[in-house]
């Protein structure tokens, strides 16, 4: 499977049915987007499904057991509902921030995936600056967390958009910071050049297997991914019983729904982003590449949603400590001296 | 201290400032006079022998003839306890207010003056406690009260 | 270059807030995260609970007192019968003492487990409030055998109890017994060391134990402020003093210390529900003479009584006219003097840390409100 291939077959299709060039590439891209867009959604349906099963079994119960076997399409019925319900939309809030908030939010969570490699030749585009257009687009997620805070009109709305531009700001500094790590290693921005320097010697050419830097930029970049998603025990700009639930707590219905999905969305990009650059990507034995890919992203997301049900959160305080403190010197050291050693000509 | 070394000196210390009552089940009760009240609460409170830090307990009571306000004192230093009562003057009910020696009475005396109409002096923030905000049908808790919407059971005595 | 203005803002947490337990509403002057004043606005659930209880007879008042303070019913109808027994001289039968202090202590129990739960949930760890739960309920239907009620028992009446054990009580509670004694190594192992958990909980909320004894505060609060007072062992009521058990007191005064001192009860507790089911006599369980629902008189007088429950001094102050229907009721909770003392432990503190205060002075509001 190639979805590269698959393009030009398409493109190649259209083009005979005589459809002029600048439509015809529109339309192949337009199909290329509701294929991925289709796609994710599903997958962030199942994620959140799989996330209440799992709080349920580390809970000692069962989580959604009633709408069909273990409760499969629980969430797409909680998704027909949220659909049905009344947008309410509060007279004082600030009509086109209010609005545009959920949108800008959805969007954001979706822009990643343009070069996320999905397996072997499986990836829209390889942009030769793929990983630092990555941390771009992600980081829009806090403008709409800010407009909704501020559309609502709502102190508490205000108080969880604040604290999530501070959050994200901080965090995306340790984050950028022990992925450039890696940049060292690979010598390429490209999310493929980046999974290809991994191939190879079984699963010791992976960028974790790197000691100490490898597993020390690992561990920072999923501190960092958690507070980037916004999940406990970072999840402070909804932290439900301070905020109530914080940015989102005037949305109602399908505006709702797309906070949701984007989160859960988010969610799987960060752990897409750790099995590319530290897991080897799509690389793996007997089996397709895009099964490996999924396995190591299922489990990347699944440390994480252990992390959420097993944790307190901390403060807003103790957070920014954590990272300016803590995290930021670390990457720092661990960047200069994975440079230097690089520099110094040690191959691992 | 046992409930007789407790009475004998109180009335010893005392004198006729607080008067043995003999309705008390429990614990023994005195009586003080309306113009004592926050001396003598002061002074049991300091008294080295005494040392009633804690307030366990204060609010009023509507006998239907007379209000009187009730106050259940314990020292948790020594483990005993006294229970005090203050008969208030019916006309123009007040009490001298006793946040000053236990911050605790704060809010009881809050509520005294909320559902019994009895004036606290010296308490600085007599507003609207349990009762809705825009409440103006008098204090409930008093015996002759009744509520206007209020539609009442025939009674079965025995 | 002019220095930058900030504003202080009023922010309105509750009544309907996830954590408030229940309804109380806290009005915040904020400066940016930092809670610069609190204060409590009560009476949201005031059902005058009081004033009905002057229109009811004394057996009528005791399912009122179920509503006064319900996560510890059975305390709320100890105090109470206690109050009418004093009243009366209503000699208590033996066998209905003993029901009596398994009952309370398993009732502390449930909701010491309850405040662990809530507490965790409170600062974010959703996954205890599970795990207290489960234990809790255990005991809950322990109680549901007994008396049929799961919540609101109206079980310890004056003159005694309102029926017998079954015969598998017994059995089921030593169970129950075994079963949270184990499980209390893992509440211990989920939070006790977690360091998140300790950051957010070590130093925050303060509270000496000089301001505790100044404003009422009583119980589990007061004894993590290092004062060692419990109204089992220093004004003994029914049969405490028969039995051998500890009052454990924590100094620091912070909310870390609540938490500790509140499971370091729960071992207690089960201290005592152990030598009480070992020395449970046979016999009566109501006095000889019999009470009358309705033409129960207690000759004229007055009495203050008062018992330790979960969340500190429950008392309550009864006078009697000679009459079948009490002149005046007063109740008396530890949540009152708790949430009334909360202004003075915020010293400091942010938005997040005064959800973990609020939570560990474990504070149920129609106890507060009556």
């Amino acid at each position: 499977m190639e979805l590269y291939g698959i393009f030009e077959w398409i493109y190649g299709l259209l083009a005979d049915t005589g459809l002029p060039e600048p439509w015809l590439t529109f339309v192949v891209y337009l199909g290329l987007g509701v294929v991925i867009f289709g796609t994710l959604s599903v997958l962030a349906l199942f994620l959140v499904w799989w996330e209440r099963k799992i709080a349920g079994h580390i809970q000692q119960r069962f989580g959604p057991m009633r709408t069909g076997w273990h409760g499969w399409y629980q969430t797409i019925m909680d998704a027909v509902k949220l659909l049905q319900k009344e947008d309410i939309r509060v007279t004082t809030r600030d009509k086109a921030v209010f609005f545009w908030a959920p949108v800008v939010c959805f969007v954001a969570a979706y822009l990643a995936y343009v070069v996320i490699p999905f397996g072997e030749n499986l990836w829209v585009a390889d942009l030769n600056v793929g990983i630092l257009y990555i941390i771009a687009v992600t980081t829009l997620t806090v403008i709409s967390l800010l407009m909704a805070g501020w559309g609502s009109n709502n102190k508490y709305a205000l108080l969880g958009g604040m604290r999530s531009a501070a959050q994200v700001v901080s965090y995306e500094v340790p984050m950028a910071v022990s992925i450039l790590t890696i940049i060292v290693f690979s010598g390429s921005l490209s999310m493929v050049d980046i999974a290809n320097s991994q191939q190879g010697n079984v699963i010791f050419n992976w960028f974790i297997f790197k000691p100490p830097f490898g597993i020390i930029a690992f561990l920072t970049y999923i501190t960092a991914a958690t507070a980037e998603a916004n999940r406990t025990p970072f999840d402070i700009p909804e932290a439900e019983q301070e905020l109530v639930a914080g940015y989102n707590v005037e949305y109602s219905g399908m505006k709702f729904a797309m906070f949701f999905l984007a989160e859960f969305v988010n969610l799987f990009t960060v752990s897409a982003i750790a099995t590319t650059l530290f897991l080897g990507a799509w690389h793996g034995p007997l089996l397709p590449s895009w099964i490996w890919f999924l396995l190591k992203t299922f489990g990347m997301v699944l440390l994480l949603m252990l992390f959420r049900w097993t944790f307190p959160r901390l403060r807003v305080d103790q957070l920014m400590e954590f990272a300016w403190k803590f995290l930021v010197p670390l990457t720092f050291a661990n960047l200069i001296l994975a440079g230097w050693m690089k520099y110094a000509g040690w191959h691992w | 201290m046992t409930h007789d070394e407790i009475k004998s000196y109180i009335e010893k210390t005392f004198g006729d400032k607080l008067t043995l009552l003999d309705t008390g089940r429990c614990e023994p009760v005195f009586e003080v006079k309306l113009a004592d009240w926050h001396d003598v609460a002061r002074a049991l409170r300091d008294d080295q022998t005494l040392q009633f830090d804690y307030l366990c307990n204060l609010g009023g009571t509507d006998t239907g003839e007379r209000l009187e306000a009730h106050c259940q004192l314990a020292s948790i230093k020594k483990s005993h306890r006294v229970d005090l009562k203050v008969v208030l003057d019916s006309g123009n009910p007040s009490l001298a207010s006793v946040r000053d020696i236990w911050p605790a009475a704060n809010w009881y005396e809050r509520e005294m003056w909320e559902l019994y109409g009895i004036n606290i002096e010296g308490h600085d923030n007599l507003t609207r406690f349990l009762l809705p905000d825009d409440w103006d049908q008098g204090h409930p808790m008093r015996k002759n009260w009744d509520a206007p919407d209020f539609v009442r059971f025939p009674e079965f005595n025995a | 270059m002019s220095p930058l203005r900030t504003e202080e803002f009023t922010i309105n947490m509750g009544p309907h807030h996830p954590s408030t337990h229940g309804v109380c509403r806290l009005i915040l002057t904020m400066d940016g995260e930092k809670v610069l004043k609190v204060e409590p606005v009560i009476g949201y659930l005031h059902r005058s609970i009081e004033k009905i209880c002057e229109n009811r007879t004394y057996v009528q008042c005791v399912p009122l007192f179920d509503r006064f303070e319900y996560v510890t019913s059975m305390s709320c109808n100890m105090v109470f019968s206690l109050a009418v027994e004093k009243l009366a001289q209503i000699e208590v039968p033996e066998r209905a003492e003993y029901l009596r202090v398994i009952m309370l202590e398993l009732n502390r129990i449930a909701s010491h487990l309850l405040f662990y739960g809530v507490t965790a949930m409170d600062i974010g760890a959703l996954t205890p409030f599970l795990y207290g739960l489960r234990e809790r309920e255990l005991i809950v239907d322990l109680f549901e055998m007994t008396c049929g009620q799961r919540l609101t028992y109206n079980y310890i009446r004056p003159g005694g109890v309102s029926r017998d054990i079954p015969p598998e009580f017994i059995p089921k509670c030593r169970e129950a017994v075994k079963i949270i004694t184990e499980k209390m190594s893992d509440y211990e192992g989920l939070l006790n060391e977690n360091p998140i958990w300790k950051v957010r909980n070590v130093g925050i909320g303060y509270l000496s134990a000089e301001d505790a004894i100044a404003w009422g505060v009583s119980g589990p609060v007061a004894r993590a402020s290092g004062v060692s007072y419990d109204i089992r062992k220093n004004d003994p009521y029914s049969i405490y003093d028969r039995f051998d058990f500890e009052i454990p007191v924590h100094h620091n005064g912070d909310c870390y210390d609540r938490y500790l001192q509140r499971l370091a009860e729960i071992k207690q507790s089960l201290r005592i529900v152990t030598q009480a089911l070992d020395g449970l006599p046979e016999g009566e369980i109501q006095p000889k003479k019999k009470i009358n629902a309705i033409t129960f008189k207690p000759p004229a007088g007055e009495v203050y009584a008062r018992v330790e429950n979960s969340r500190g001094e429950l008392g309550t102050y009864v006078v009697s006219d000679g009459t079948n229907k009490p002149l005046r009721v007063k109740m008396r909770g530890g949540s009152y003097n708790q949430l009334q003392a909360l202004p003075i432990m915020i010293k400091d503190c942010l938005i997040a840390d005064l959800v973990a205060i609020f939570a560990s002075l474990d504070v149920i509001m129609p106890e507060v409100d009556r």
